[in-house]
C-alpha cells in the first residue's frame, strides 16, 4: 500500500514536472463554463454593492455589458481582497491608473463571431500598439482564414486588433489597435534591474471574469526553460495570458505567460527585453506580413538549430543501467526522474526519463522543439527466455506514434534493424513525420532495444520534435551511437 | 436419355414407375411406385397418386404412354394446371425422367425403372473418426494451446490464469461446435460434434502456431512483413477451418464450398488491408515490427550505426513527398 502511494505520487510529479512543465494560459474557454464560473461572483457584486439594479454581469457578452459600472468591478476587487493577507493601497492606485490602457484580447470565429479563446494585452506608451502573447493569438496567426479578433477594455468599449508581429519563440506577438495608450505602461530601453523579492503587480482578464490586478514577488529569472523566463510568485490565471507585470511606477517588469499547474503561485513572465525587441521589428517592418505561417517556420528552424547545437555541444552523459551504458543529457533545460516497479518477484523494471523542461508553443494542439528520453530495464531472473520475450515484445510495442490524416503532421515512415553499436547489438527503429504547415520540420522518434541477453531488456525512446532532417538524424545517431555494455552485471 | 437408347419403345413403357416428390432443391422428398400406366393423380383418393396439395384438383393430371415410347402427361382440365420451365403447359406434355413439372406448389418427376442412376461415389469418410475421439482431441488441442498462450503471457505468475485460458478456449470450442452441429443435425443427418470440435482444437491449435511461426522467422531473418500481415494468415487458417466446418455438414459441394471459403477470406484480407490504410496509411498491421526474442534466435546479421543512419536518410524523400502531396 504505502508502496503503491509512493509509486502514485512519484508518477504524479515525474509526469506534472516533466510534460506540463509550463502550462501556457491560453484560456480555451468555453462560454458556458465562463458563466458557470462566474455566476457566484455576479451575485457577490450585487450583495456587496447593494446597488443591484446597475450591476451588469462583467462577464456577459460584449453587447450587454457596457453598463457595468466602474463602482462595480471595483467593489469586486476589495470583496476579493478581503480574503487576501495583506491588503494593499498601492494596487488600487495603481489599477486606477492602469485600466485604461488594458486590454482583454479575443479571439473569435468569423462564422458567427464567437470567442475561442481569450487572453489579456495592454497598450505600450502612447502608442496604438499592444502587447500580448502569441499563445493568446496563435489562432489567428496561423489560420487567419477561419479566426479574427477583438479588444475589449475596461470600459467594455471594443473595436478591431490586427496581428503585427509574432515572436513564437518567446511566445509574444503585437497588435495594433484603433486607439491609442495614455502612456501608463512604459516599455524602458534599458530594462530596469530588478532585485529578488521586489514587488511586482500582474494584470490582466482572469478566466474570462473581469479584470483584476495581482500582486506577487519577482523571484528570478529561470534557468529551466530554453529562453529566460521570469518566476513571478504570484497568481496567474488562465485569461492573464499576455497581460503586463509591472512595478509600482508602471514600468513593465514583464508579459504574464504561464504558470505551473503542480504549484502555489509559481508563474512565468516574459522579459520585457525581448517585447522590446520585437516592438523594434515592429518600427522597421513596412507593413505586417500577409501571412504569418512562413515566419513561424523560420522562427522554429531557428530554435531548433539552437536546441540541437546547445544539446550536442559536448558528447552525452552515459548513466549505468544494469549492464548496460545509456545516454542522457542532464542540464538546465533537460532534467531526469527516476522511477523503478518491481513487480513481485517476476521481472522489475527501472525508468528513467529525461525531458527538456520547455518546448515552443505552436497552437493549442501542437507544442514543439522539445527532446525526451526513457530509458526502461526490464529484468528477471525467473522467467523462461520465451517468457521473457513476450514480455519484452509487448513492452517494445508503442501504438502512439501518429497516423494518417493528422492535420499537423504526415503520417510516419519507419526505418527499421538489427544495428550494433561499439558493444551492444540492439534493435533500431526510426520514424518520422514532417510538419504540413511548416517546411523543413520533422518529428523524429527513435526506439530501441537492447538485443544481447534472454532475461534482460533494455528499451530507450527518443523524441525529438520540431527539428530539420538533419538536426533529426545527428540527435538519433548520437543518441543510438552511444548506448553500451558495461563490465558489471 | 431414354432418347439416345436403342430399346424398343414397348421395353421403355414397363413400369413399376416412381414418382418422385421433389425439394425446390431438387432433393427428393417422398417416393411413391405405381405398377402400370396410366397414372392418375390429383388429390382425391381415387388416384394412382395422391397429392397433398391444397393447390391441385382432385383430378388433376394423367400420365399415359405416347406413341414415341415416351410418356404423356395431360392436364385434366384442373384450375392451376401443370408448369414446366416456368411455363403453363397446354393439354399434354411429352416427359422424362428428367423433366420436372410443378402441380400446385407440388413438385414432381417420374422415372421408369431403366433411369440411370449416378455411379456410387468413393468414401473417404473415416468413420473411426467419429464422437469422442475427435471430440477429446479437439478439446485437448484446445486446451493445450490456451495453455501455451496463457505460459507465453503470464507477467505476474498468477497461477488462477492457467483455469481461465483453457475454460475460456473449451467454453468457447464447446458453443462453437455446438453451433456447427447443430446445423450439421438440420442439414444433415447427424450433429458430428465430435468432428466439429476437432475442427476447432486444430484452428486454434494453428492460429497460435502460426502467429509464433510468423515471429519467430520474422526476427530470425528479418522478415518484418511476416509479422506485419499476420493477420491475414490468421484468415487463411479461419477460413480453412470454415471450410471443414462446412464439409462436415455437406461433403457433396466441396468445390463449391472451397470457392465460397476463399472469396470469404479474399473478402476478409481486403477488409483489412483496405481498413488498415484508412486508419494509418498503410497497408500492414503494424508500423514496425515489435518482436523481441532471444538472442539464439537471430540469424540476420547487424549493421554499424552509420549505415543505419543512411537508411534513416534515405527515408526523407518518402516523407517529402508525402507532404508535398497533401
Amino acid at each position: 500500500m504505502k508502496r503503491a502511494v509512493l509509486a502514485f505520487l512519484l508518477t504524479c510529479t515525474a509526469i506534472g514536472v516533466a510534460l506540463e512543465a509550463t502550462s501556457p494560459l491560453a484560456a480555451a474557454q468555453p462560454q458556458a463554463q465562463n458563466l458557470t464560473q462566474a455566476a457566484p461572483r455576479a451575485t457577490q457584486n450585487t450583495a456587496t454593492v447593494g446597488a443591484a439594479a446597475a450591476v451588469g454581469a462583467p462577464q456577459m457578452p460584449v453587447d450587454s455589458a457596457p453598463a457595468a459600472t466602474p463602482d462595480a468591478p471595483l467593489a469586486g476587487e476589495s470583496e476579493t481582497q478581503v480574503a487576501l493577507p495583506e491588503p494593499s493601497s498601492d494596487a488600487q492606485d495603481l489599477y486606477e491608473s492602469a485600466r485604461g490602457d488594458l486590454l482583454q484580447i479575443r479571439m473569435l470565429l468569423k462564422n458567427g463571431r464567437t470567442q475561442s479563446t481569450v487572453g489579456s494585452g495592454f497598450l505600450v506608451g502612447t502608442s496604438n500598439l499592444a502587447l500580448t502573447n502569441y499563445h493568446v493569438v496563435s489562432q489567428m496567426a496561423l489560420d487567419p482564414a477561419i479566426y479574427t479578433a477583438e479588444y475589449i477594455d475596461t470600459d467594455g468599449n471594443t473595436g478591431p486588433v490586427e496581428l503585427m508581429a509574432v515572436d513564437v519563440l518567446h511566445d509574444l506577438a503585437v497588435v495594433r489597435i484603433n486607439r491609442n495608450g495614455s502612456g501608463f505602461f512604459k516599455v524602458p530601453e534599458q530594462p530596469a534591474r530588478l532585485r529578488q523579492g521586489q514587488r511586482l503587480y500582474s494584470l490582466g482578464n482572469p478566466l474570462d471574469l473581469g479584470f483584476a490586478i495581482s500582486e506577487g514577488a519577482y523571484n528570478g529569472v529561470l534557468t529551466r526553460s530554453f529562453y529566460d523566463r521570469l518566476i513571478f510568485s504570484g497568481p496567474i490565471n488562465s485569461g492573464m495570458s499576455g497581460g503586463p507585470s509591472v512595478t509600482a511606477s508602471g514600468n513593465v517588469a514583464g508579459i504574464n505567460v504561464s504558470r505551473r499547474r503542480d504549484g502555489e503561485s509559481v508563474s512565468f513572465l516574459v522579459p520585457v527585453k525581448y517585447a522590446q525587441e520585437l516592438l523594434r521589428k515592429v518600427a522597421e517592418q513596412a507593413a505586417p506580413p500577409g501571412d504569418f505561417n512562413p515566419l513561424i517556420g523560420k522562427q522554429l528552424l531557428a530554435h531548433q538549430a539552437g536546441m540541437v547545437d546547445k544539446l550536442l555541444e559536448e558528447p552525452l552523459t552515459l548513466k549505468g543501467m544494469g549492464q548496460y551504458l545509456v545516454p542522457v543529457r542532464e542540464s538546465g533545460e533537460v532534467r531526469c526522474w527516476g522511477r523503478s516497479n518491481a513487480r513481485g518477484a517476476v521481472y522489475s523494471t527501472d525508468s528513467m526519463s529525461c525531458v527538456m523542461q520547455s518546448a515552443v508553443f505552436v497552437s493549442d494542439t501542437q507544442q514543439t522543439g522539445n527532446v525526451a528520453m526513457t530509458h526502461q530495464y526490464i529484468r528477471s531472473g525467473t522467467m523462461d527466455p520465451m517468457r521473457f520475450a513476450a514480455l519484452a515484445s509487448d513492452n517494445f510495442q508503442v501504438n502512439n506514434l501518429g497516423s494518417t490524416g493528422d492535420p499537423r503532421l504526415t503520417k510516419p515512415f519507419c526505418t527499421e534493424r538489427f544495428v550494433h553499436t561499439r558493444s551492444l547489438p540492439m534493435r533500431a527503429v526510426t520514424c518520422v513525420r514532417a510538419y504540413r504547415k511548416f517546411e523543413g520540420l520533422y518529428n523524429f522518434t527513435l526506439l530501441t532495444a537492447s538485443l544481447d541477453a534472454s532475461q534482460s531488456s533494455l528499451q530507450s525512446r527518443l523524441d525529438v520534435s520540431g527539428v530539420s532532417y538533419e538536426n533529426g538524424m545527428r540527435v538519433t545517431r548520437a543518441y543510438l551511437g552511444a548506448f553500451g555494455r558495461s563490465g558489471r552485471r | 436419355m431414354s432418347a439416345q437408347t436403342p430399346v424398343p419403345a414397348s421395353a421403355l413403357l414397363r413400369g413399376p414407375w416412381t414418382v418422385e416428390t421433389l425439394a425446390r432443391n431438387g432433393e427428393v422428398l417422398h417416393r411413391h411406385r405405381v405398377a402400370a400406366l396410366p397414372i392418375r393423380m390429383g388429390r382425391a383418393y381415387d388416384n394412382d397418386f395422391i397429392v397433398d396439395d391444397d393447390y391441385a384438383a382432385a383430378h388433376h393430371a394423367l400420365v399415359e404412354a405416347g406413341e414415341d415410347g415416351k410418356l404423356r402427361l395431360r392436364d385434366l382440365g384442373s384450375r392451376n394446371g401443370i408448369v414446366h420451365r416456368g411455363r403453363r403447359v397446354k393439354d399434354v406434355l411429352a416427359i422424362d425422367g428428367e423433366t420436372v413439372v410443378r402441380m400446385g406448389h407440388t413438385t414432381l418427376r417420374i422415372r421408369g425403372p431403366a433411369h440411370q442412376v449416378a455411379p456410387e461415389l468413393v468414401d473417404r469418410t473415416m468413420h473411426g473418426w467419429e464422437g469422442m475421439l475427435p471430440g477429446g482431441a479437439g478439446i485437448v488441442l484446445a486446451v493445450l494451446a490456451a495453455l501455451l498462450v496463457a505460459w507465453l503471457t503470464d507477467a505476474s505468475n498468477d497461477p488462477e490464469r492457467y483455469a481461465q485460458f483453457p475454460a475460456a478456449a473449451a467454453g468457447v470450442g464447446l458453443v462453437w461446435s455446438g453451433l456447427w452441429a447443430f446445423g450439421n443435425r438440420l442439414f444433415g443427418r447427424r450433429a458430428r460434434l465430435g468432428r466439429h470440435l476437432f475442427i476447432y482444437g486444430s484452428a486454434l491449435t494453428a492460429l497460435v502456431g502460426v502467429r509464433l511461426l510468423a515471429s519467430v522467422a520474422a526476427y530470425a531473418w528479418s522478415l518484418e512483413w511476416l509479422t506485419g500481415y499476420a493477420s491475414h494468415a490468421a484468415v487463411v487458417t479461419i477460413a480453412v477451418a470454415v471450410y471443414f466446418h462446412l464439409a462436415t455438414v455437406t461433403p457433396q459441394y466441396r468445390r463449391r464450398l472451397r470457392l465460397a471459403c476463399a472469396l470469404l477470406a479474399i473478402l476478409a484480407s481486403s477488409l483489412i488491408l483496405g481498413g488498415n490504410m484508412q486508419r494509418h496509411g498503410r497497408t500492414a498491421d503494424e508500423l514496425y515490427m515489435p518482436v523481441l526474442l532471444p538472442p539464439e534466435l537471430r540469424a540476420s546479421p547487424d549493421l554499424p550505426v552509420a549505415d543505419y543512419m543512411n537508411q534513416v536518410g534515405a527515408m526523407k524523400q518518402e516523407i517529402d513527398a508525402e507532404r508535398a502531396g497533401q
